[in-house]
């Protein structure tokens, strides 16, 4: 046999075997399938401070309340809470009844193996659990001198070589087994979506005393979907919690979202497993998407030209049953500095930065041009947002960038150090910090990157060790207070402020804005803040990001949402129409 | 008796006529004779050279400028194109170069410090030494390669140096096992018996005696670890634990994985063949150094 024809041979074998090691998707498993872009952190709710974590603590435990599914603007109602609390008149109290017989997932830490109804205590344990300092609690920032008598808690139990529990709390009390009462410090009209988000969770005492330090990995709660093993890595498997209480999709929504009542009153969850494919990097997840491996994914940028254009899907895409939802985020991305470190207290060397990066040019390249330019941090849409501001120090502008440098003291970057340049590190996190560098250059200003897995980057934020990085924030709940607080001087690292900004002036406005009500007067305030930022250079700050996000034809009631983190126990999938869609692939 | 000593002479007389080659000499005569040898150091001469001047800012120091517009395809302007800032991917083939040779180079050094003084060492004592170097070097390549380079590049967090170490302290054993055997067979020699007549000491026998008698064995390793090391860095770097802020084969084709999605092949392309070419070279020079200096195959 010639040399050629033995290639041929081997490659028709090659490919034959490929070809029978194709897995089919089976249509008839009710199974949603989705992509997680970073590993999570754990499933300790009072670690999960990003969008990953948060996601997957979600699946598992609840708090009071929660976003309705299908009304815009957000709205919070009562999920373990059996209404919406009273509010005393001065805003100070607030008094929750709890839904009776609802009961932790079952587990080997109750007697029997069985889970126990959870009580009002157990949302006392839960907070001070958020609150004691040997925790370390990535969220405590949320409750940080809100509620009487719990920092007092914290500072007196932080000496002790274990935190006492039983001690009580003014502002967080066991009325009776089914009432929870808060007393607020001061008045904090944010103070109820903090109930809202993963860190006021309600977890079981019995479970952290068993775990120990494994809780983060044992999670134990009262949602709709339970974690059937506990070791997994690249690939998580939900499974519905067949304990989990009546609980029924809406029948009511706003009227952008009347198509999305089908399964109006029907019990949740409505997909009875749920895998999470952890998937940094976009290709491997856009090719599985492609194959009906994944229910919906977003678009990533370097296919967004092939399968969008002028925002209408490519006709291979819309032949395959699949539709687009484009949706702004409530988000900002920015590239901040370390101010522990002095160099960056300098005002004209952060304009002279901003003023050398060309934002637009960085839309083209890493968001396809959908991105809006941020003037400062509170995304459009949030009351504090001005649209007809402009930040002058917003570039590209390198003449005006090279002169803000000579007056910050270092004509041509001359007597600048090298400045290390933070990212996570996946491909387009590095693509991206290239530009950055390339950008900086212009104007001679040394710039290194140092890439990181993103649990290990979050931990140098936490640490405070590093000089520059950049990061997005996406809003936990729809206020101005949620984006103004990451430069408030008392939620520095290992709070939320991973900037570590201190001036004592800013702090001050943001102390007097968030103890207003909704007002014009709070909203001059908030923009006031705002501007102070951008004109301060305080970050630099990029881009609003509009989710451009793809669904199979299968996949029913999906809506973009930045806050529904609980959102997966709502959709529901056509198996039929799944089996029927599946042939044209 | 007397007869004997004149034929000694006599037999003497005609051995200084045939006088045989050094290693060396020899070494370089089947090298030069070889013309596929030849070719391959050639190469590897001159990715040394672009390598050199690279590093002194003669070619390829305005990489970092762009060019063009993002991601056009391979012109007569830019004959491999350009990446998604514009900048010319020839310039970015021709400084990850300097990457790819000072990091093969790095490696190889530190690999072979490592490996040669633990194997020689190991070879010369025999008993306890030999057995904890062994244990040793035995335990430590049980750990998969990659696992192991990964979790040092995870601790000692990202750079150039750390690619360096990393590689080197993961690429040692080979040349340990070997230096290892070869050393316990010299050590036993009469050269080196005579040695120890005159009152050498240990050190002057390993370094001054034994290693120059084995070091057609390192340098044959050498030339291996070298290529080694360029493919184990295009590993780490597509790991995103590569080098950082600098061009290199590895970043390109970790670029490519999302360009592929665009239709843009000519960053893997330009990367896989600059290292295609260089691995080749350094193989077929390494095995045209191993007949070359192998005192087994000289002769023949």
């Amino acid at each position: 046999m010639r040399m050629r024809n033995v290639f041929l041979v081997m490659a028709l074998v090659t490919s034959a075997f490929f070809a029978g090691c194709a897995k089919k998707q089976d249509a008839s498993e009710r199974v949603l399938n989705v992509v997680s872009a970073a590993e999570i952190k754990g499933f300790d709710p009072i670690m999960a401070d990003d969008l990953y974590s948060g996601r997957e603590i979600a699946k598992i435990y609840e708090g009071l309340l929660a976003y309705h599914w299908l009304k815009m603007p957000y709205e919070l109602i009562p999920n373990l809470a059996e209404s919406m609390p009273e509010v005393s008149k001065d805003g100070i109290t607030y008094t929750f009844k709890i839904k009776k017989g609802i009961v932790f997932q079952d587990d080997a830490a109750f007697p029997g193996g069985k889970g126990r109804e959870i009580e009002a205590a157990d949302f006392v344990y839960s907070i001070k659990r958020l609150a004691d300092s040997k925790n370390q609690a990535t969220g405590w920032w949320i409750l940080d001198g809100k509620l009487k008598g719990l920092n007092e808690w914290r500072a007196k139990n932080e000496k002790l070589p274990a935190a006492n529990y039983d001690e009580e709390v003014v502002g967080l009390k066991a009325i009776d087994k089914h009432t929870l009462q808060f007393q607020l410090a001061k008045p904090f009209p944010q103070f109820l979506y903090a109930l809202a988000m993963g860190f006021t969770s309600v977890v079981s005492k019995e479970v952290v005393a068993k775990y120990g330090k494994e809780f983060i990995n044992h999670p134990v709660g009262t949602g709709p979907y339970v974690l059937p093993k506990f070791d997994q890595g690249k690939r998580i498997t939900y499974t519905k919690n067949p304990t989990f209480r009546e609980k029924f999709y809406p029948s009511d929504a706003s009227p952008e979202f009347q198509h999305l009542l089908a399964d109006a009153g029907k019990k949740l969850p409505l997909i009875d497993k749920i895998v999470v494919h952890v998937m940094v990097e976009s290709q491997p997840a856009w090719l599985k998407f492609g194959k009906g491996e994944v229910d919906y994914f977003g678009v990533p940028k370097d296919n967004f030209a092939t399968a969008v254009k002028d925002n209408k899907l490519s006709d291979d895409l819309v032949n395959k049953g699949i539709t687009l939802t484009i949706s702004p985020q409530l988000d900002v991305t920015y590239t901040s500095f370390n101010y522990d470190n002095k160099l960056f207290h300098n005002t004209n060397l952060r304009r002279a930065m901003y003023l050398a990066y060309d934002e637009k040019k960085a839309n083209e390249l890493f968001y396809n041009n959908t991105a809006f330019p941020a003037q400062s941090i509170t995304p459009p849409g949030i009351a504090g947002n001005v649209t007809t501001y402009k930040n002058q120090w917003k570039g590209p502008n390198l003449e005006l960038a090279k002169k803000t440098l000579a007056l910050a003291g270092y004509p041509e970057g001359k007597g600048l150090p090298e400045i290390i340049y933070d990212i996570p590190d996946s491909t387009t996190s590095r693509q991206m910090g290239e530009y950055f560098q390339k950008q900086m250059k212009q104007i001679g200003i040394k710039i290194k990157i140092s890439a990181s897995p993103w649990p290990e980057f979050q931990a140098k934020l936490k640490k405070r060790s590093g000089q520059m990085f950049g990061i997005a924030w996406g809003a936990d709940y729809p206020d101005a207070e949620n984006f103004l607080q990451l430069f408030y001087g008392p939620n520095s690292a290992p709070g939320a402020n991973s900037t570590n900004y201190n001036n004592p002036q800013y702090n001050k406005d943001f102390e007097a804005a968030v103890k207003m009500q909704d007002s014009p007067a709070r909203t001059a305030l908030y923009e006031k803040l705002n501007q102070y930022l951008a004109e301060e250079a305080v970050s630099l700050f990029g881009v609003h990001r509009q989710a451009y996000t793809l669904q199979h034809g299968w996949l029913r009631n999906y809506r973009a949402g930045d806050l529904h983190h609980d959102s997966l126990q709502y959709l529901n999938i056509d198996s039929a129409k799944k089996e029927e869609l599946l042939k044209k692939f | 008796m007397t007869t004997a000593t004149s034929e000694t002479l006599t037999l003497n007389k005609s051995e200084t006529k045939k006088a045989p080659k050094s290693l060396w000499r020899h070494a370089f005569h089947t090298i030069v004779s070889d013309k596929l040898a030849c070719v391959s150091l050639v190469i590897v001469a001159v990715y040394f050279l672009v390598a050199i001047l690279t590093f002194l800012g003669v070619l390829a120091a305005d990489w970092n400028v762009e060019v063009g517009s993002a991601y056009a395809a391979p012109s007569m302007d830019n004959i491999f194109g350009t990446d998604f800032l514009g900048r010319s991917v020839f310039l970015k083939t021709i400084k990850g170069t300097e990457t790819a040779v000072a990091i093969g180079l790095a490696t190889a050094a530190i690999a072979l410090i490592i490996g040669t003084t633990l194997g020689a060492v190991a070879g010369y004592f025999g008993g306890i030494v030999d057995e904890v170097i062994v244990w040793f070097y035995t335990t430590f390549s049980a750990i998969p390669f990659i696992m192991l380079l990964v979790s040092i590049a995870f601790i000692m967090g990202k750079g150039t140096s750390t690619v360096f170490i990393s590689l080197g302290i993961t690429s040692w054993v080979g040349l340990c096992r070997v230096v290892r055997g070869e050393v316990m067979k010299h050590k036993d020699r009469e050269y080196t018996h005579a040695a120890t007549a005159i009152g050498a000491g240990h050190t002057r026998k390993i370094f001054k005696h034994i290693l120059p008698n084995i070091s057609h064995v390192l340098i044959i390793n050498f030339s291996l670890t070298f290529e080694s090391a360029i493919k184990a860095e295009v590993i780490l770097s597509y790991l995103g634990l590569g080098v950082q802020g600098r061009p290199s084969w590895g970043t390109m084709i970790d670029d490519s994985k999302l360009e592929l999605a665009r239709g843009v092949w000519w960053q893997l392309g330009a990367a896989t063949f600059a290292m295609f070419v260089i691995v080749l070279a350094f193989n077929i020079l390494g095995d045209a150094l191993r007949d070359a200096l192998d005192p087994k195959l000289k002769g023949k």
